[in-house]
């Protein structure tokens, strides 16, 4: 997802840097800066920032470093209007086959963002994922729940679509 | 009205015993008696021109088991050709099979010339078109409102008072006992065959609970629905179903720690026809929990429209049956107006 945000950091040298790099230890990838040197309030001044990042759990590990670091963030959005996918897999899916659907899944066009969480379940056929991300179009949801549902019908598994509201 | 009943059993004695309590109501509302002038069961029946007593009926078929004192083979539609009558109620069980014997009952009315009102979802999940194409060559009417979400109006309130808006898609909890399972799954954090005994042993689910939990009752509904609201001509079998059986607990804590909960959804879009379990932002208007019935309707001007009620039950599904008896007689009374 690419993310625009204005930081207020300490007019000293050496705060840009401080500032910009946990987004790219948290595998981001930083757009453009625009720094304002020249307007300098209560000793702070202003810089622009835009950035992709894979997910929204990375976009958190940045925003918690910045907090850590005491960089104040003015303001912050995403630039594009995004839809959620959210689905659930259940049965014996093992972690080999649901990389290889994430990866999929990743490969696909409109992808903002996407990420997986499993169940800590001892029975097998019980255990569940879920799938969850931003995409850029509405039809980009369809084309995720139709690989989904392809693949939930080749492995015998459920899947369990989000309702998409 | 004079009204025959086929079906005396949970349905068939609400819907008595309901006529029984309205008789003033209808008869002041409309200047005109409401009778029971035949009533079957599956092996015995009772007629009578000037109208039967509803409590005697159903007192008579709880001392024996029989309605009636006139035995038969359980062809309903042999005898309902040669009685006069207004409109039939067909409360007989749902079969999705074959129909029957709700389908030749039904069919034989229409043909005759009768209005029937019905509580069976196996002939209208079947064939609709055929049974709604006899109703209209014979210039009656077929009314169903009891066949989806028990005492929730949906398609009375989607084909008369929304009539003027493009309805968009239409979703919802349409099976009161896949709900209460899997809300019980998710406050109690009991596995699904855990959640389906309780729900057993409260009489929510039947000793053979396949048909509501694979999703088959939900999926009768939808293609009535469909049919009936989306102009479609649509079985049974053409709906996608996917049941609950496969929800397990790990699923329903996955999803909790998402803040969504697992409901049986039915959705009627032009893009799908289908009965599958949902994952529901807690909130959502559809994310109830207990055995209530809740759907939404899109429409064009409307906007989102929620209708809830309870799904089954003695009174609420006479409920619905009432109110297609009201809408009928409405309509006779209308015409009479006219004709004077
Ligand atoms: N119960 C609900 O809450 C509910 C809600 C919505 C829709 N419905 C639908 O309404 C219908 C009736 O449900 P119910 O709960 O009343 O069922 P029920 O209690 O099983 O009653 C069915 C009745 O139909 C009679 N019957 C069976 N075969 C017959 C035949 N060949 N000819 C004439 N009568 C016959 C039975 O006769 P015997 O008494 O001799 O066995 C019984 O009286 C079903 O289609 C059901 O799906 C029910």
């Amino acid at each position: 997802m690419k993310v625009n945000a204005d930081l207020r950091l300490k007019d000293v040298p050496g705060q840009l840097v401080f500032a910009l790099e946990p987004i790219s230890t948290n595998d981001g990838n930083i757009v453009g800066v625009v720094h304002h040197r020249d307007v300098v309030i209560g000793g702070h001044i202003t810089v622009n920032v835009t950035f992709e990042v894979r997910s929204d759990r990375m976009l958190q590990r940045i925003l918690d470093t910045w907090k850590e670091r005491d960089i104040d963030v003015a303001r912050m959005g995403s630039l594009y209007e995004t839809f959620p996918i959210e689905c659930l897999l259940v049965g014996d899916i093992s972690s080999q086959e649901l990389n290889n659907i994430m990866e999929e899944i990743e490969a696909m066009e409109d992808m903002e963002s996407v990420d997986v969480r499993y169940s800590v379940s001892a029975a097998s056929d019980g255990k569940a994922a879920i799938v969850f991300g931003k995409v850029r179009k509405k039809e980009a949801v369809e084309r995720v729940e139709r690989l989904l549902e392809e693949r939930a019908a080749d492995g015998g598994f459920l899947l369990v679509r989000g309702l998409g509201d | 009205m004079d009204l025959v009943i086929v079906g005396f059993g949970v349905v068939g004695q609400g819907v008595a015993e309901v006529i029984q309590q309205k008789r003033e109501f209808l008869h002041d509302a409309f200047r005109k008696k409401t009778r029971i002038v035949g009533v079957f069961d599956s092996s015995s029946y009772e007629t009578n021109k000037t109208g039967l007593d509803p409590s005697a009926l159903i007192k008579r078929k709880a001392s024996k088991n029989k309605v009636g004192k006139r035995r038969y083979d359980g062809d309903a539609w042999r005898i309902l050709g040669a009685l006069e009558y207004d409109t039939l109620i067909e409360v007989t069980p749902t079969n999705i099979v074959s129909g029957e014997p709700g389908f030749t009952n039904i069919a034989t009315a229409l043909k005759s010339g009768k209005n029937v009102i019905t509580s069976n979802k196996g002939p209208l999940a079947l064939r609709f078109r055929e049974l709604s194409d006899a109703a209209r060559k014979n210039n009656v009417q077929l009314r169903f409102e009891a066949t989806v979400g028990g005492a929730m109006p949906i398609i009375n309130l989607s084909r008369e008072l929304l009539r003027g808006e493009k309805i968009l898609s239409i979703r919802g909890i349409l099976n009161g006992t896949c709900n209460f399972i899997l809300d019980r799954m998710m406050e109690e954090g009991l596995p699904f065959a855990q959640a389906l005994r309780e729900a057993q042993d409260m009489g929510i689910a039947e000793k053979d609970p396949s048909y509501d939990i694979d999703g088959d009752d939900s999926a009768c509904k939808v293609a009535i629905l469909a049919n009936a609201i989306f102009g479609l001509d649509k079985k049974y079998s053409d709906v996608k179903k996917t049941g609950i059986r496969g929800v397990t607990e790990d699923a329903i804590s996955l999803a909790e720690e998402e803040k969504k909960v697992i409901r049986l959804i039915g959705e009627i879009s032009p893009k799908r026809l289908e009965v599958a379990p949902r994952l529901v932002r807690i909130g959502h208007p559809l994310s109830i929990g207990g055995t209530r019935n809740i759907v939404q309707i899109h429409t064009d001007l409307a906007g989102e429209i929620t209708v809830a009620g309870k799904g089954a039950g003695k009174y609420e599904t006479a409920s619905a049956i009432l109110s297609d008896l009201v809408a009928l007689l409405n309509e006779n009374k209308k015409s009479r107006v006219i004709r004077r």
